[in-house]
């Protein structure tokens, strides 16, 4: 059976969500009903769901998370460690067994960024990786950066830098705040990578 | 069995007393129906009585020539698992009461396996998204975050998040299928 009109990927996710009108699901659903291409596909979409997820529960994904989504997982059992640091502040941290989720909140003062990206630097500030344009609005007073924390679980003592940036109107980089963590290894596992 | 009958065909044979037609209807729309299952109720046991349940009625209903256009089974069938989802969702009761009359032979789970996902290569195409598009996926993926939720928090209009979600969704499955 080939499906001649194909629902699109996202519309099946955004059904599988319950993020369609009433009168879009009405429509999906007799389809579905009689397709099984899409049927197929649905079910694609609902084992990606149910992998993101997955990812999310267990921390392993390096990116900006809201309030929101941090209380939800408190909520529902996952433990959150969380380190708020000041502009141009430091902390000493560190990651359990028992934690799944790590967070190092940056304060910041975004008033006027139109673009902000983080700079994740060593010791010596040289960046190693960035995360470019990263989802915050200029209201905001504080970034919550979620590390993998699997990467973290097996990380050497060390200090990372981060670095907020922004760009003026020339195109300039221009430093909105520095954060340090001193990263101590409290579980078991070679001294260096 | 001729699998190749049309729905119409199907219902018209049902009507005539054909079990080899019912066989086939159930083999047919079981998997469609538990999807929708899966989709209400959240759950896969449920979803399984779900199907039970809107396939006894419907088998019911073709049996006695109730469907007065055939051509309409499927949108029957919708109707149908909608008013079980309520039922379901009021009370559990009555399934046991009709699996007495029917008997379970012919309500064995249907066939309904999920496709593989590799994991490994979904954490790195996750992690290969733009930064807006990933939090965006994982914030709504996980716990099934409002749109509200995750537009307040990026500061965008509902429309727009829906942009950034779609993108998001076309490139992870492009990275999955290793297009990207």
């Amino acid at each position: 059976m080939n499906c001649m009109n194909p629902i699109d990927a996202a519309v099946l996710a955004d059904y599988w969500l319950a993020l369609l009108s009433s009168s879009e699901e009405d429509a999906l659903e007799l389809h579905l009903l009689d397709c099984d291409d899409c049927g197929q596909r649905l079910r694609e979409m609902i084992v990606l769901a149910d992998g993101v997820r997955k990812l999310a529960r267990e921390g392993s994904v390096r990116m900006i998370v809201s309030d929101v989504f941090l209380q939800r997982a408190a909520e529902g059992g996952v433990k959150v460690r969380e380190y708020l640091v000041p502009v141009g502040g430091s902390v000493e941290c560190t990651v359990t067994a028992e934690d799944n989720i790590l967070i190092g909140r940056l304060t910041a003062n975004l008033a006027g960024a139109d673009r902000v990206d983080i700079c994740i630097c060593n010791e010596n500030g040289v960046e190693q990786l960035r995360m470019p344009d990263i989802p915050v609005h200029s209201g905001t007073t504080s970034i919550a950066c979620q590390e993998s924390i699997r990467i973290m679980k097996a990380a050497p003592s060390s200090k990372m830098i981060m670095k907020l940036v922004t760009f003026d109107d020339k195109g300039s980089e221009q430093t909105l705040g520095e954060y340090a963590f001193n990263h101590t290894r409290s579980m078991p596992g070679p001294g260096a990578w | 069995m001729n699998i190749e009958l049309n729905d119409v065909e199907l219902v018209l044979q049902i009507g005539a007393g054909d079990h080899a037609a019912e066989a086939e209807l159930f083999r047919r729309m079981a998997p469609r129906i538990r999807l929708y299952g899966l989709r209400h109720l959240r759950n896969e046991s449920a979803a399984e009585d779900l199907t039970q349940m809107v396939m006894i009625t419907t088998l019911e209903s073709l049996r006695a020539r109730r469907l007065r256009e055939p051509e309409k089974l499927a949108a029957f069938v919708l109707g149908t698992c909608r008013m079980t989802v309520m039922d379901l969702r009021r009370s559990t009761q009555r399934k046991e009461r009709i699996l007495e009359k029917f008997g379970t032979d012919l309500l064995k789970p249907a066939s309904f396996s999920m496709p593989p996902l590799d994991h490994d290569r979904l954490e790195r195409c996750v992690q290969n998204l733009r930064e807006r598009e990933r939090s965006v996926v994982v914030m709504t993926f996980y716990d099934e975050q409002t749109g509200a939720d995750v537009a307040n928090f990026l500061g965008v209009s509902e429309p727009n998040l829906r942009v950034i979600r779609h993108r998001a969704i076309h490139d992870l499955r492009k990275c999955m299928e290793g297009a990207a």
